[in-house]
């Protein structure tokens, strides 16, 4: 019915105009450039039949924590094409590259405490467990579930998570382009400087200046 | 840097530099007076200073004082860099590059002004200019891996992709055998996956093969090796080896269409057109039976089959498909389905198929030939699929009466008020469709997908500042009205600039459509950062993938839509310039003197109020928005919200050639393109420019009626034109002179022949005709009467079904519409067109626009006879048009007799259940929030009891203030509701005060 697959850079306009119909809680193009040009394996969609996106997952590498963990950012599937398992497809596969590519130790996501039907969805079905709660998370003044699930992420390599600090710490050799002596760059970060703009889909600010700065 | 200046001043111009870099503006400012109190004339500390006040937004003296900079200190390269940034900064971005060169003519070796100057190459796509620069910066620079990849990807970028696989193979060569370190293990798997990529694209298939196998243990993606490696395969023929890989793949995602299609391919079984011998069908047949023994759990498995199957086996197939779905109720099913519509046998099997179960089910509970019962759903399900189907083939009453009958059976599904909406759209009765959106947008207030659904319904049909304000329930932002521009909401710009349009605000149209394309314009610069990004990232083929996507971005549906809009509002303009100063006399014509009067007095003061609150706004921020760093965070406040300024342009023609340019460039394949060229460069009287248009529509589409209007127009009008004079004039004719024998429809013909050949052509049509006889009207309109009798003669016959004649007929509302706006304002006949709207009256009798006798626009039509009121906020749809309703005690009662005894058990509960209060001024004995916070929590029960895992009760829309506020609260609260020691009573017994709209005060028990 309904085909699911990794996303392309072709799916994002159509990603965003479903995330702009289902969900409260949208983000400008830039966000999911970022996601696709940095973690290009997370981001999945679920294509119908006349080839118009019904859902995706927009997922992310937490880089800057020590332990090595996934995100999901964002998942939405439209109203009309429920009971199809969609989201629960689309969470698998998302986990299954963190845990392959990235060797993620566990993967997080927040959820608004009233959203029984997501909580459900991620107990019952996916094996999250509640790790914490988070007061006033969202911008209504709800709080959210700070949601967890364990991979078994194999300790075989790292990731590039660990890459940024080792580099910076060894210095020169491969420092990266921008940051020089004069350092005059006027641009280097990422969003609009609006965070709200830049929340996954709880509302939560994700974005944090550096990202894509050196 | 500084050089010039003793060493104390030296130190402060560091500090402005550091300052400048880590965004302490103030302080650099300040270092920067220090110096130049001593040095007045400093040049690259004035250069400096104006680029850190250009940070502060002090735009025009940043600019003066980095020009003066410079006119100062012309050999340093600090003053060309800056100036450089300065004209970065405002995506100036071809000044720059200029600004760049001249920096590092003075300074060749400058690493970071050519870092700078790359990014910006890339930007522009200056190709050969990436490549130099990326290779100097490797020469310059060879111990940095990203100048390794820089070089790579720059000459890849500029078509020469062997070349970018031996800097890369070059690059491992430095190399020791055992990296990468674990940290980069991932980085260099995908640089490695990018150079197999290109070895592909220069079609060095083996080679990559070779090389992926060499390198598997240090890929780390394995699925992307895999699906590398099967793409290598199949195209080396290797099938065998293809096809076992993609059952690898199948069995790590069975729902992905792209596998089984490979495998198709390589099993050879794969048709382009779809089109499959007997044969091969059965081989297709037992490849997909036995894939999905397999992969039971895969629902493309059991759906792909339903494409090349026919006749007995297919109608087989499809019943097998279609009733575990109806039974699970997935709302989805017919959209799913809907593909095989265009295979007319297929159409016809499914119907007779679908009616079958539906007539099954309602005399025996069961299927046909089984001896379980379904549950009662399964009828609701069948009714709503069959509903959707009648209305794909245009037989809306059907389609009306089976969704009605869902409704009676299980009142509280949303999806059959959005379903029997959408069937009233289609039917042309677009405010019901609105009305009805909106209730169930009221069923349901925490799901912006309805919410969405309701607002496009509301700007489809005209009512715009009510859409807005149902999507600004789910847009606020802070203090913000609403984020949907600032979220690139282009679907609702879109849909809200075309209402306008068709309202004849042709200013707020504009204001939309300019807006969409100001989206695009921001994504292309959104690319700018990820130049330097992805090459540290690693990431390059999602990088290069990237710039392809920007490189066609503006080809994409949305953009093509805005600027057919933008286009289409300044023809507009242009045709008729004198009414731009308020686009009302369409509206305001219709109306009585004293009616006109008092709506532009509403408008004047919903002006005033307008101005006011940005005024307001404009202050409050100008006080409170500066920040520490001294930069301002203030979001200005536009000064044209309705696009007034926007209708004051000059030459509108021109500001239309913009967009036009870019339609040509990308969407050149598109009739729409060439004939909003043909209308402006006629405008224009770019005669030859028009001409190309035309050309490009014949080649299109010589058939197509706007072609043949084209044709006619352009000949005709050239051939009315006084004789050439000028050379250029003469000039111009020669062409035509030339290419009109060339042109097949002409040959040795006179319009009036070629418009008569035409009609011969496509007799049956009636847009055809309709062309046919706007044409002969324009060239002899003296032969009007013709004109309409040509119209008038048209026959709207069925539209033939499984070889027999069927119920429906050919003609398509939207067809009928443009003829009688052909007949009202281009031939101009009163009279044709009354009759015309009466005639077409009959053919839709939902639609508002022809006044049918079943469209709400007729005050006894079906759908306003037991209106009770609407529970919409009071919005001009709940006023005008009553939807047929069910009061809520009627819903409950009605749910108890279909699902009596299935209700409350615990494995099946499939509805949501809802109820809507009226407001509190009919609620008198509303006992405070313990009421209605009462009947939350026992709801909350239910869901309980039921705990599916799917949403099952949506208790929202509570009007009644106290049962809204609990509402509010209840969102956000679980803890305190100690749901577990409840759980365990069986407590089915509610006591659910459900009070009538008509029936005030009664109070009901219910057993749920």
């Amino acid at each position: 019915m309904v085909c699911i697959r990794k996303a392309t850079i072709d799916d994002l306009l159509a990603m965003q105009a479903c995330n702009l119909f289902c969900l409260p809680e949208n983000y400008q193009m830039k966000y999911y450039l970022y996601h696709i040009l940095s973690w290009p394996q997370l981001l999945y969609v679920a294509e119908d039949y006349n080839g118009r996106i019904v859902g995706y997952v927009l997922a992310k590498m937490e880089e800057e924590s020590n332990e090595c963990h996934g995100h999901i950012t964002s998942l939405a599937v439209l109203r009309t094409h429920r009971k199809l398992g969609l989201a629960t497809k689309l969470m698998s596969a998302a986990q299954n590259a963190m845990e392959q590519v990235f060797a993620a130790e566990y993967v997080s996501l927040h959820v608004r405490k009233s959203n029984r039907a997501a909580f459900n969805l991620y107990t019952e079905t996916l094996g999250y467990k509640i790790h914490d709660v988070e007061a006033k998370y969202y911008a209504d003044g709800e709080d959210a579930y700070d949601m967890r699930k364990e991979l078994k992420g194999k300790k075989v390599h790292g990731h590039s998570s660990e890459t940024g600090k080792d580099r910076g710490e060894k210095g020169g050799e491969r420092e990266c382009e921008g940051g020089g002596k004069s350092g005059m760059r006027v641009r280097g970060k990422l969003g609009t400087g609006e965070s709200r703009h830049l929340c996954d889909s709880t509302g939560h600010v994700l974005y944090k200046p550096g990202h894509l700065s050196t | 840097m500084g050089a010039s200046l003793p060493p104390k001043e030296a130190n402060l111009f560091k500090l402005i530099v550091k300052s400048y870099e880590t965004k302490q503006y103030k302080k650099g400012l300040k270092a920067a007076d220090a110096i130049l109190k001593k040095f007045p004339d400093h040049g690259e500390t004035l250069s400096m200073k104006g680029l850190t006040l250009n940070c502060m937004d002090r735009k025009s003296e940043a600019y003066e004082l980095v020009r003066i900079g410079l006119k100062n200190d012309l050999k340093s390269h600090v003053c060309w860099h800056v100036y450089g940034l300065l004209y970065r900064s405002d995506r100036e971005y071809r000044e720059a590059i200029k600004c760049y060169r001249n920096a590092l003519r003075i300074d060749p070796d400058n690493i970071e002004i050519l870092r700078d100057l790359s990014l910006l190459q890339a930007q522009m796509r200056d190709l050969t200019g990436f490549v130099e620069t990326r290779q100097q910066l490797l020469t310059l620079k060879p111990n940095h891996r990203m100048n390794w990849i820089g070089f790579a990807v720059a000459q890849h970028l500029n078509a020469n992709a062997l070349k970018a696989v031996e800097i890369l193979e070059a690059y491992e060569g430095t190399l020791e055998d055992d990296y990468p370190p674990d940290n980069e293990r991932c980085e260099h798997g995908e640089m490695l996956l990018y150079k197999i990529s290109l070895l592909e694209e220069c079609n060095l298939i083996e080679r990559a093969l070779e090389e992926l196998h060499k390198k598997e243990t240090k890929i780390v993606d394995k699925l992307d090796y895999k699906e590398q490696e099967v793409s290598l395969l199949a195209k080396l023929d290797h099938l065998e080896e293809g096809a076992e890989l993609y059952r690898i793949l199948l069995s790590m995602n069975p729902d992905n269409y792209r596998y089984y299609q490979g495998l198709q391919k390589c099993l050879g079984l794969y048709a382009e057109n779809a089109q499959y011998s007997p044969d091969e069908i059965e081989r297709l047949d037992a490849l997909y039976k036995s894939l999905g023994q397999k992969y039971s759990w895969s629902s493309a498995v059991k759906r792909i089959p339903l494409d090349f199957l026919q006749g007995d086996k297919f109608r087989e197939a499809a019943d097998n498909y279609i009733r575990p779905l109806l039974t699970k109720g997935v709302p989805s099913l017919f959209s799913d389905l809907s593909p095989l519509y265009d295979h007319p046998r297929k159409a016809d099997i499914l119907e007779q198929l679908i009616l079958e179960l539906e007539h099954s089910i309602r005399t025996t509970g069961r299927y046909p030939g089984r001896a379980e019962k379904e549950p009662p759903s399964t009828l609701l399900w069948a009714l709503f699929l069959l509903a959707q189907h009648y209305d794909r083939r245009g037989q809306y009453d059907i389609a009306l009466s089976k969704i009605d009958e869902a409704m009676e059976h299980t009142p509280t599904v949303i999806d059959l008020y959005s379903a029997k909406s959408r069937v009233l759209k289609h039917a042309g009765d677009l405010p019901a469709a609105a009305a009805l959106a909106d209730e169930a947008r009221c069923m349901d207030l925490a799901d912006r997908y309805i919410n969405s659904d309701c607002v496009k319904r509301m700007l489809q049909a005209d009512q715009v500042p009510l859409a807005e304000k149902t999507a600004v329930l789910f847009t606020k932002d802070g203090d913000q009205h609403n984020n949907l521009h600032d979220m690139q909401c282009m679907w609702y710009e879109l849909a809200s600039g075309e209402s306008y349009y068709r309202q004849g605000d042709l200013g707020r149209a504009l204001k939309k459509f300019l807006a969409v394309e100001k989206h695009y314009a921001d994504i292309t610069e959104d690319q700018f950062d990820f130049h330097s990004y992805c090459l540290r990232k690693m990431t390059l083929r999602a990088y290069v993938e990237m710039l392809r996507f920007q490189d066609r971005l503006h080809s994409h549906a949305y953009f093509h839509k805005a600027a057919v809009g933008a286009i289409r509002c300044y023809l507009k303009l242009y045709d008729s310039p004198l009414k731009s100063t308020s686009e009302e006399d369409d509206e305001m014509s219709k109306l009585l003197p004293s009616q006109k009067k008092k709506m532009r007095q509403k408008q004047r003061k919903a002006e005033a109020r307008a101005k006011k609150e940005a005024e307001g706004k404009n202050e409050e921020s100008s006080v409170s928005g500066v920040s520490k760093s001294g930069k301002r965070h203030v979001k200005p406040v536009d000064p044209d919200p309705h696009g007034e300024k926007l209708l004051q342009v000059e030459d509108p023609m021109l500001e239309a050639t913009k967009y036009l340019k870019l339609l040509q460039k990308n969407s050149p394949e598109s009739l729409v393109t060439h004939l909003l060229s043909f209308e402006v460069n006629m405008r224009k009287q770019k005669i030859l420019l028009a001409f190309q248009a035309l050309k490009q529509l014949l080649r299109l589409n010589a058939e197509h009626p706007d072609s043949h209007r084209s044709l006619i127009k352009f000949f005709h009008k050239v051939g009315s034109m006084p004789a050439p004079v000028t050379d250029n004039e003469k000039l111009i004719w020669s062409v035509l002179e030339a290419e009109r024998p060339l042109i097949s429809q002409l040959q040795g013909k006179s319009l009036i022949e070629a418009n008569k050949n035409f009609l011969q052509k496509h007799q049956d049509s009636l847009m055809h005709r309709a062309a046919v006889a706007e044409m002969l009207y324009t060239m002899e309109p003296e032969k009007k009467s013709e004109a309409i009798k040509l119209i008038e003669e048209s026959t709207n016959n069925m539209v033939p079904k499984s070889g027999a004649l069927g119920p429906v007929k050919e003609w398509k509302l939207k067809d009928c519409i443009t003829v009688n706006k052909l007949l009202e304002t281009i031939i101009v006949d009163p009279a044709a067109a009354l009759r015309w709207k009466e005639r077409c009256a009959e053919y839709f009798p939902y639609s508002t626009y022809f006044e049918g006798n079943r469209s709400s626009a007729v005050p006894n039509s079906a759908y306003n006879q037991n209106g009770s009121a609407n529970h919409s906020e009071g919005g001009q749809s709940a006023d005008s048009i009553a939807v047929r309703n069910i009061c809520p005690a009627n819903r409950l009662q009605l749910i108890e007799e279909n699902y009596a005894g299935v209700l409350c058990t615990k494995l099946w509960f499939p509805f949501e259940i809802r109820f809507t209060f009226p407001t509190s001024s009919a609620f008198p004995n509303c006992q405070g929030e313990e009421n209605s916070g009462c009947i939350l929590l026992c709801l909350e029960q239910c869901r309980y009891l039921a705990n599916s895992g799917e949403r099952i009760l949506a208790i929202a829309g509570c009007i009644c203030p106290c049962a809204y506020s609990t509402l509010c609260r209840y969102r956000g609260y679980t803890t305190g509701y100690k749901a577990d020691s409840r759980i365990g009573e069986t407590l089915l017994r509610l006591e659910i005060s459900v009070v009538d709209t008509k029936q005030m005060g009664c109070i009901r028990q219910a057993d749920v």
